[in-house]
């Protein structure tokens, strides 16, 4: 167990700034996320904590010791693959069994050590197979196995759910988020999944195009995401984005009118989220515009609406029924929170 | 009614092709085993016979040193060939290194140059030296031409070959060289063996180095078919129980591993 | 160990080797080529003559003649495998018994000794009892008795088929290969769209097919400029000089003649136009590997 330190690192490809000058610390015990669109470093970043990435610039500290030049398999980590990285020449028992072999475990104890392992991810009956031979789902519990089998000073996971259908995903979540909870170790995370972000990490650092645009617990990024980057990346369905100016304390767009808290000025971005948003009927509501789809989504309906070019989602009741291209009206539920932005720069204008 | 017709079309060209390939290997294969008096004439009307064999493999033709000097020197060149170009290949597959690309191509483009110009410097350097005629000359001449090739093939199949497991076992405390023997060399093998075999025919019927750099004693089986040419006339029963011996166990290697040589040698070519 | 020094020592082997095997002997020709050297007269290498052999190689019948032969020979046999190997590889793309069994069994010539092709051929185009001249005069009674390798432009035509035999099948598995790359969903459109097979093969494969082709084409050149085994074991470079290759040519000149200066400047020349050629092939295969990740 321990706490990494990332100190300005960065990492270049020629011109290309893969990861621009980031600092980052991940608690000891903490499970940290690191989430963002493909290609915007987070793959990069966990590498280079791993060591199979050279660092262009800045330090990485594990338990306090620098580790730049140390070579992976000296760093003390354990990593899961999006791929899994099995050895397909070797059997699961072999694969769980060879961290320790390579660490000169003597074998008696690699035996149950491995067995052990085996049964805390109910693989024990296959450990006599080939990789090859095993589906999808249990591959990841080989890969998972390998990793715990040994207690490394922090855990990586590159992806670990993307390659396995919907329904699998769901429950290895759970059973990562309560491995998690057994073994206490420090893990860092990657995913472009928000759903995973939000569900497994005690941090969520969000990155885009190098940087880590916020750090923060999953609840305070989707209360308060930093910018509009953020702010569309977190939730399903997305955040509503309204681009409008604040006129007068109040915020106007084709067929928005609400109330904000903001001295007048152009070029706003207003943001509410469509689980914020009711279904009214009368047409004095400030929202207005025309039924474009509704989806149902089983316990709740998604309501699409347009005004001009912008569209609005609401979470509406399961039985909302209403005709397509006729008028629309939404409020804002009580509580609701509004979220404005400048449009230019993306940053966030209040709180 | 038409599509009858390219139905049959198609299988009756595809027949056509099996014919021309096999052919010519069979007429030799049944000439080997003709009497001389059978061998010249085309009928099939024959008394198959095993004297051609017994008689190549007997003075003054003595096939049996050949067949040694062409395994001899097949396996190893093999031998130090393979082992050498999996290291290259497996440092240029996976290593982005200064001048990793140029020394490649370096080496690859060298796969391009005549025979006859390497030829010609060994040619008096091994005269000089005293080794002409000997199996060690013909080792180092077909060196320079299956190294290349091998380390290119080679190349093509660890590419192949996903980096994660290799990456796994780093983390999972493996060196890099712990990563080659117990990941990378494992599953590269059916790569290493198909590259090994194709080595080891090229070297087999290699035939310009032998001719120029062997007279007596290192004389290889595709040379050794030169000599079946006497003031007598050309002795093609001989010459077919040479070839039978040159070609069945190519033959049979070339088979053994059919669906990994087409694609071993297509895909550096292609890719 | 750091990884790029690993890097670099996993290579000395092999590059070791290359340089040894190839790199020196090519100096040491490129040398040799500025030298008269006839090791008939002289045990050691003889004086600098500067661009002499080279001069000579301009105006020598011997090797014009040669570079002539080669011409005609790469030429042909190019055109003439490239095509067949498509046709084949079109041919052969099905599933089936018989397509399985052609592919399997289109590996013995390429994995057949070239000088063992020659010697095959030359017995079964012998005028009295080789099996194809005596099959050809059976069906056309006016080939009966024809000298095949007795003349010129026969012979020549005998040599490029050996040629075309041995290397048509390694161009089709790189047709194949080509074949293979090329999404199916194209060619199922066409279909769709009721394009006949005529025009699928000329309007939707074959201009998909244009890298590998290239690629293919260049590979033979390369192959064919090299020929030589089939013709020491099949025409002897005769009747006459009419077969005779650059490499055979070189060959002679080198170890029949002694004549090593300007053998080495032969083979240097033959060289150049090799490694323009390759240096075509990797450009192409460079752009050809722009093309598929782009």
């Amino acid at each position: 167990m321990a706490e990494v330190r990332l100190v300005d690192i960065e990492k270049r490809y020629g011109s290309f700034v893969a990861v621009a000058k980031q600092s980052l610390t991940i608690e000891n015990g903490e499970f940290l996320v690191l989430l963002g669109p493909s290609g915007c470093g987070k793959t990069t970043t966990m590498r280079m904590i791993a060591g199979l990435e050279e660092i262009t610039a800045g330090d990485i500290l594990i338990a306090g010791e620098r580790v730049n030049d140390k070579p992976p398999k000296d760093r003390d980590i354990a990593m899961v693959f999006q791929n899994y990285g099995l050895y397909p020449h070797m059997t699961v028992g072999q694969n769980i069994e060879y961290p320790l072999k390579l660490r000169g475990v003597n074998k008696a104890t690699r035996q149950q050590q491995v067995q052990d392992t085996a049964a805390k991810v109910e693989l024990d009956a296959l450990l006599g197979r080939r990789p090859s031979e095993l589906s999808g789902g249990q591959r990841q519990r080989v890969a998972l196995a390998r990793a715990i089998v040994r207690t490394p000073k922090i855990f990586l996971m590159d992806e670990p759910l993307s390659n396995l259908d919907a329904k699998l995903r769901v429950t290895m979540r759970a059973e990562l988020k309560h491995l998690h909870h057994e073994l206490g170790v420090t893990t860092v995370y990657v995913t472009h999944d928000q759903m995973e972000a939000m569900t497994l990490a005690s941090r969520v650092a969000v990155m885009r195009e190098g940087r880590i645009v916020q750090l923060d617990t999953p609840r305070k990024i989707y209360a308060e995401p930093a910018d509009l980057f953020v702010a569309g990346f977190i939730g399903s369905p997305s955040m509503n984005l309204v681009n409008g100016s604040v006129t007068a304390g109040r915020f106007r767009a084709e067929g928005i009118d609400v109330p904000v808290d903001l001295p007048d000025r152009d070029s706003v971005v207003l943001g509410i989220r469509p689980e914020e948003l009711d279904i009214a009927t009368d047409s004095s509501a400030p929202v207005a515009g025309k039924l474009y789809a509704l989806e149902l989504t089983g316990d709740s309906t998604l309501v699409t609406m347009r005004m001009g070019k912008t569209s609005v989602c609401a979470r509406g009741p399961a039985d909302f029924e209403a005709a397509i291209n006729e008028p629309c009206y939404l409020t804002p539920k009580a509580g609701a929170r509004f979220h404005l932005f400048d449009r230019n720069s993306g940053q966030r204008l209040d709180g | 009614m038409k599509k009858l017709l390219t139905w049959w079309g198609e299988r009756a060209l595809l027949v056509l092709i099996s014919v021309v390939v096999l052919f010519p290997i069979s007429w030799m294969f049944l000439t080997a085993f003709k009497q001389p008096r059978d061998a010249y004439s085309t009928s099939l009307n024959f008394t198959p016979t095993l004297d051609n064999f017994v008689t190549v493999f007997s003075d003054p033709w003595n096939l049996g040193s050949m067949v040694m000097n062409s395994v001899i020197v097949a396996v190893v060149t093999v031998a130090i060939a393979v082992p050498c170009a999996s290291l290259a290949a497996y440092s240029f597959s996976r290593f982005r290194v200064r001048g990793r690309k140029f020394l490649f191509f370096l080496i690859l483009s060298t796969q391009f140059i005549p025979a006859v110009v390497i030829v010609l410097p060994f040619f008096l350097m091994f005269r000089s030296l005293g080794l002409l005629d000997t199996r060690l000359a013909l080792i180092i001449v077909n060196l320079a031409i299956v190294t290349p090739f091998v380390i290119w093939m080679i190349k093509g199949f660890i590419d192949a070959i996903p980096t994660d497991s290799e990456e796994a076992a780093m983390i999972d405390g493996a060196s890099r060289l712990r990563v080659i023997k117990d990941i990378v060399l494992p599953m590269a093998a059916p790569g290493i063996l198909t590259s090994s075999i194709f080595c080891f025919i090229l070297t087999w019927n290699e035939f310009l180095f032998a001719l120029i750099l062997s007279r007596r004693d290192a004389v290889t089986l595709p040379v050794g078919l030169v000599s079946f040419r006497t003031e007598r006339g050309d002795l093609w029963e001989l010459m077919s129980a040479a070839g039978v011996m040159i070609t069945v166990p190519i033959f049979i290697m070339a088979l053994l591993i059919q669906k990994h040589f087409t694609r071993g040698m297509t895909a550096g070519a292609v890719k | 160990m750091k990884e790029r020094t690993l890097s670099y020592t996993l290579m000395v082997p092999a590059f070791l080797i290359v340089l040894a095997t190839t790199l020196y002997p090519l100096a040491y020709s490129f040398v040799t080529s500025f030298r008269e050297w006839d090791l008939t007269k002289q045990r050691r290498p003889g004086d600098f003559v500067g661009i002499e052999n080279y001069v000579h190689a301009a105006s020598e019948s011997g090797f014009q003649n040669s570079l002539w032969v080669t011409t005609i020979f790469v030429v042909t046999s190019v055109i003439v495998t490239v095509v067949l190997a498509m046709s084949l590889a079109l041919l052969l793309r099905r599933e089936g018994r018989l397509h399985t069994f052609t592919r399997i069994i289109l590996i013995l010539p390429f994995a057949m000794s070239p000088a063992l092709i020659g010697v095959s051929y030359r017995f079964m185009f012998n005028p009295e009892f080789g099996v194809l001249a005596k099959g050809i005069g059976a069906i056309f009674p006016a080939l009966e008795g024809t000298p095949w390798l007795a003349s010129p432009d026969l012979a020549m035509a005998i040599l490029v088929i050996t040629d075309v035999w041995h290397w048509t099948p390694y161009m089709t598995f790189m047709c194949l290969g080509g074949l293979a790359s090329i999404p199916r969903e194209t060619e199922e459109a066409a279909r769709i769209d009721g394009a006949s097979n005529l025009r699928i093969i000329f309007g939707i494969i074959l201009p998909q097919m244009k890298g590998v082709l290239m690629v293919t084409a260049v590979l033979k050149t390369i192959f064919a400029l090299k020929m030589f085994d089939q013709v020491v074991t099949l025409t002897g470079g005769g009747p006459g000089t009419s077969t005779e290759t650059m490499a055979f040519f070189i060959f002679n000149v080198g170890f029949k003649w002694f004549d090593m200066g300007y053998a080495s400047a032969l083979a240097w020349i033959l060289t150049a136009i090799m490694m323009i050629i390759s240096a075509w092939y990797v450009r192409m295969l460079l752009s050809e590997r722009k093309m598929a990740t782009a």
